[in-house]
């Protein structure tokens, strides 16, 4: 599964909020991918942008690729503006992606085609009709007749029944009943028009006299045409839809199938849960409403088994409790057994055992990893717990602000972090252990808006390693400056203010430029590693009566294979040669 | 000079529809002046209920039944309501749980740390809302806050303002319950920071109740464990840490992942926390306790002293006693 995905979120203003913004991960099948970060960082976003419950903006969602393909899609993606690679990701896209439409240009053929369906629509929509119409008003004398009559009604009712979901549905029993109504209504006219045919007698309408002819060659035409129509309509249109999935993807068509097999859990289960349902009510729903079982034996069966692979043993015993009978380890259990009875491949869990007591973590943590062995399923696992991480993830990406700023194997991250918000964050989770005490790094304040996130590298503000590259503002300069003026520095400045360029302008004081000059220049070589918005500076120059600041060029860090298998986004353990590369950019 | 709090045999009950519930039994503790001590177990383990105890603040339905809670040599359990007021707050404090939720919304924030001042201290509203400013700039907040209302602070200061209203009146005492929860990991290492650092710059001494051990673990000089209302073990934090004595200790240790230690599954405690209202016989925690025998299921273990400072009750260890048959509380009417 792979995706690299630019998510949009409305927020309570009227902007927008890039609550997740290009992210790209891949999770192999039966690991346990754990995504961390504070809150608000876009770890549930990312998660439910994998399954579609929030749309994203923009970015792909690819299932069950084969790593060869997953390689040339990567390949392609490098290199936009080649029409070939375009197309090679089109059909990429077209066969893996969960979220891509397609956009087809209007050519002749596509223009001819919709002409055509469009003629066919209306010929079936006047034609139809007005056959039955000169059924009702002048019956048909012969059987071929008939069975055109009935071809069409079939062909309508079967192209209704064969549109999407095309497994039997509510609809289908539906379009049965019609069909069997319709026979009814037409067999005594077709019967009578026969009868007319053989006697002769068109003056009056005689029920009986017209069941009472032997009127079974009608009927069998009738019944061939309904059965010919029908078919015939159905495969056609399942022929459509198969070629609707080959041009649209699997979007919209298969979400439904696929959503069953990527499941979800839920953090709250005091919340999750309808406290009106029983156990039975709230696991058996997922199958009535994918339609996989309807009859009670069967789905009775799976409740029990799902509850029985989830540790509630036995199974009878929980079956008709309501939640509020239940512990909350309990209805943790409930809620996967929800997730479970439709045998997922892949499952988001968010936060799941973050609510609970720690006794009983522990034993829904063994529930899931157990069933990872048993089932081969594979875990998106979102949390806050950097402990818990470490002792469940086989990977882990670190998300700071909807980027993804670490990702590696379990030992490379927690045990070797190379982000300094990684190494921040690790050292602040506290051990139960007082023997492993380590140095904390404290970052200062809390994190940036999400609506307004800080230009270059995002983490800047708060990065205790930030150097001139990662960003910073002009309006950090002046804050800076001017906390320094406010404690007594810079007496040769009379004040500080931005330009309409946006730069930092001081305005001179009593001792002239030089003096200003020389004061900035001292003080920003004396106080630049402990005040880090100085670093920004990289020129001071004088111009008509105030002293201007130019600033480091700055860019965003790209997450960046640093080792096989282990990327980190940050100018400071980027190889050389890619940063100078990102910096012309 | 005394001991500051002193807790002896403290035990508390409810009543309720359902049955009079054991909500604490024979709690006893010590807690020294600038010491912090810890108070963990489970939900529903009687700790928060301890807390409001010792501020007298337990809610209607409930008594505290036996025992003594002396501070400065003082007991505190005889003292009529209105002299607890001169007390709480100025003699000891408490952040309540849920800094979100336990600041009025409709107040500034000024004004709520300025009123125990006011209230307690008799102070001049000027007077009191310069102190207000200067706590709040002793939790780390800007005094240019003092008039922005609750829901214009994030989680984290808000519980730093919790923090500057506790410390209104100068208290000797401050209980924390559960200050860190539902915190994230940065602005709960932030907040320990700034606990630590209060501890240490105004002799503070502190109870922090904690689900969480490893919270405790990093903070705490004392930590006392409790399980369904009665305390399991006590001791120096290193000491219990390293080498628990009481079966449910062990587990609790061992049931959280250490991200410092090897990567192994943390181990859980099987089954569930049992009902207040008809505890077990015999040990409390006799039914989840793998190393269960005979006498657990019969006696009560009582708190015995294993080493110097160090405390269970568990009769895995021989010199552990069992705890006296009580007499009878006469109910009152």
């Amino acid at each position: 599964m792979r995706k690299g995905l630019l998510r949009e979120l409305a927020g309570g203003k009227p902007l927008w909020v890039r609550a997740v913004d290009g992210v790209d991960l891949d999770i192999r099948r039966g690991e346990v991918f754990c995504l961390v970060g504070e809150s608000g960082c876009g770890k549930t976003s990312t998660g439910k942008a994998i399954l579609k419950l929030v749309e994203a903006t923009d970015g792909d969602i690819l299932l069950e690729m084969p790593e060869g393909e997953a390689r040339a899609y990567e390949d392609v993606r490098q290199r936009p503006d080649d029409p070939e690679a375009r197309k090679t990701l089109d059909g990429l896209r077209r066969k893996y992606s969960v979220t891509w439409k397609e956009s087809l240009p209007w050519t002749v053929e596509q223009a001819l085609k919709s002409a055509g369906a469009f003629l066919a629509a209306v010929f079936l929509a006047i034609v139809a009709p007005s056959l039955l119409l000169a059924a009702v008003v002048e019956p048909f004398g012969d059987p071929w007749s008939t069975i055109g009559l009935c071809v069409s009604i079939g062909l309508i009712l079967g192209l209704i029944g064969s549109l999407p979901p095309t497994r039997l549905s509510r609809r289908t029993r539906v379009i049965l009943t019609l069909l069997a109504l319709g026979s009814i209504i037409v067999a005594p006219i077709s019967a009578l028009s026969l009868h007319r045919a053989l006697v002769g007698d068109v003056s009056r309408f005689d029920v009986g006299a017209a069941l009472a002819t032997p009127w079974t060659q009608e009927l069998a035409a009738m019944l061939v045409g309904f059965a010919f129509g029908a078919i015939a309509a159905g495969g056609s249109s399942s022929l459509l839809l198969d070629w609707r999935s080959r041009s649209e993807g699997m979007a919209g068509i298969h979400m439904r199938s696929i959503r069953r097999r990527l499941q979800l859990i839920f953090q709250d289960p005091y919340e999750s849960l309808n406290p009106k349902q029983s156990v039975y009510e709230i696991v058996s729903e997922p199958l009535a409403v994918n339609r996989i079982s309807t009859n009670p034996g069967e789905t009775s069966a799976l409740v029990r088994e799902a509850l029985t692979d989830v540790g509630l043993r036995p199974p009878e015993e929980f079956l008709f409790r309501f939640p509020h009978e239940l512990s909350g380890g309990q209805r943790q259990r409930v809620s996967i057994a929800a997730a479970l009875v439709l045998q997922p491949d892949f499952i988001v869990a968010d936060e799941p055992v973050s609510m609970l007591d720690v006794s009983i973590r522990t034993e829904i943590l063994q529930v899931m990893m157990e069933l990872r062995t048993r089932r081969g399923i594979t875990y998106l696992f979102i949390t806050h717990d950097l402990s818990l991480a470490w002792v469940l993830a086989d990977r882990i990406a670190v998300m700071y602000l909807g980027k993804i700023v670490e990702m590696g194997t379990t030992e490379q991250v927690i045990g070797h972090p190379m982000h300094p918000y990684t190494k921040a964050l690790i050292s602040v989770v506290p051990s139960p252990d007082p023997r492993h005490k380590v140095e904390r790094i404290i970052l200062k304040g809390e994190r940036p808006d999400p609506s307004d996130i800080p230009p270059g590298c995002r983490f800047h503000p708060r990065c205790p390693f930030a150097f001139e590259r990662c960003g910073w503002t002009a309006e950090e300069v002046a804050d800076q400056l001017r906390s320094l003026k406010a404690g007594g520095m810079l007496a040769t400045a009379s004040g500080v203010d931005l330009s309409d360029a946006g730069n930092v302008r001081l305005s001179m004081g009593g001792g002239g430029p030089d003096a200003l000059v020389r004061e900035l220049n001292a003080l920003v070589s004396e106080r630049r590693e402990t005040l880090l918005p100085l670093k920004g500076i990289a020129a001071v120059h004088a111009t008509n009566g105030f002293v201007e600041l130019s600033l480091h060029a700055s860019s965003e860090p790209p997450l960046l294979e640093i080792e096989p298998g282990n990327s980190v986004a940050c100018h400071l353990v980027s190889p050389p040669a890619t940063v100078s590369e990102s910096l012309t950019a | 000079m005394p001991t500051l709090l002193e807790v002896r045999d403290l035990t508390i009950e409810f009543r309720t529809k359902a049955g009079i519930v054991h909500a604490v039994e024979g709690a006893s503790f010590n807690v020294e002046r600038g010491e912090a001590m810890g108070l963990a177990g489970e939900s529903g383990c009687g700790k928060t209920t301890t807390a409001l105890a010792l501020m007298r603040l337990l809610p209607y339905n409930g008594r505290i039944v036996r025992g003594s809670i002396s501070f400065e040599g003082r007991d505190l359990v005889p003292v009529p309501e209105d002299s607890m007021r001169a007390i709480r707050w100025k003699e000891m404090s408490i952040v309540f749980q849920g800094a979100m939720n336990s600041l009025n919304p409709v107040q500034r924030v000024g004004r709520q740390i300025a009123e125990p001042i006011m209230l307690h201290e008799e102070a001049e509203p000027e007077a009191s809302f310069k102190r207000a400013g200067d706590l709040l700039e002793l939790v780390g907040i800007s005094r240019n806050r003092l008039n922005d209302y609750p829901h214009e602070f994030s989680g984290g200061m808000r519980q730093r303002v919790m923090i500057a209203m506790a410390l209104a009146c100068n208290p000797k005492l401050v209980i924390a319950d559960e200050p860190v929860t539902a915190l994230d990991v940065m602005i709960q290492a932030q907040i320990l920071d700034l606990l630590e650092r209060l501890r240490r710059e105004l002799h503070l001494a502190m109870i922090l109740i904690s689900h969480d051990l490893s919270v405790l673990a990093d903070t705490c000089e004392q930590v006392t464990i409790m399980y369904a209302g009665k305390t399991m073990e006590s001791g120096k934090t290193m000491d219990l840490f390293t080498d628990p004595k009481h079966p449910y200790t062990q587990g609790l240790v061992g049931a959280f992942p250490d991200i410092r230690g090897p990567r192994n599954m943390p181990e859980a405690i099987p089954g569930d926390v049992p009902s207040l209202i008809s505890p077990p016989s015999g040990c409390v925690f006799h039914p989840r306790c793998k190393f269960a025998f005979d006498r657990c299921t019969k006696a009560e273990p009582a708190l015995t002293e294993l080493s110097v400072g160090r405390r269970a009750a568990c009769f895995l260890y021989p010199q552990v006693t069992e705890v006296p048959p009580r007499p009878i509380a006469i109910t009152e009417v």
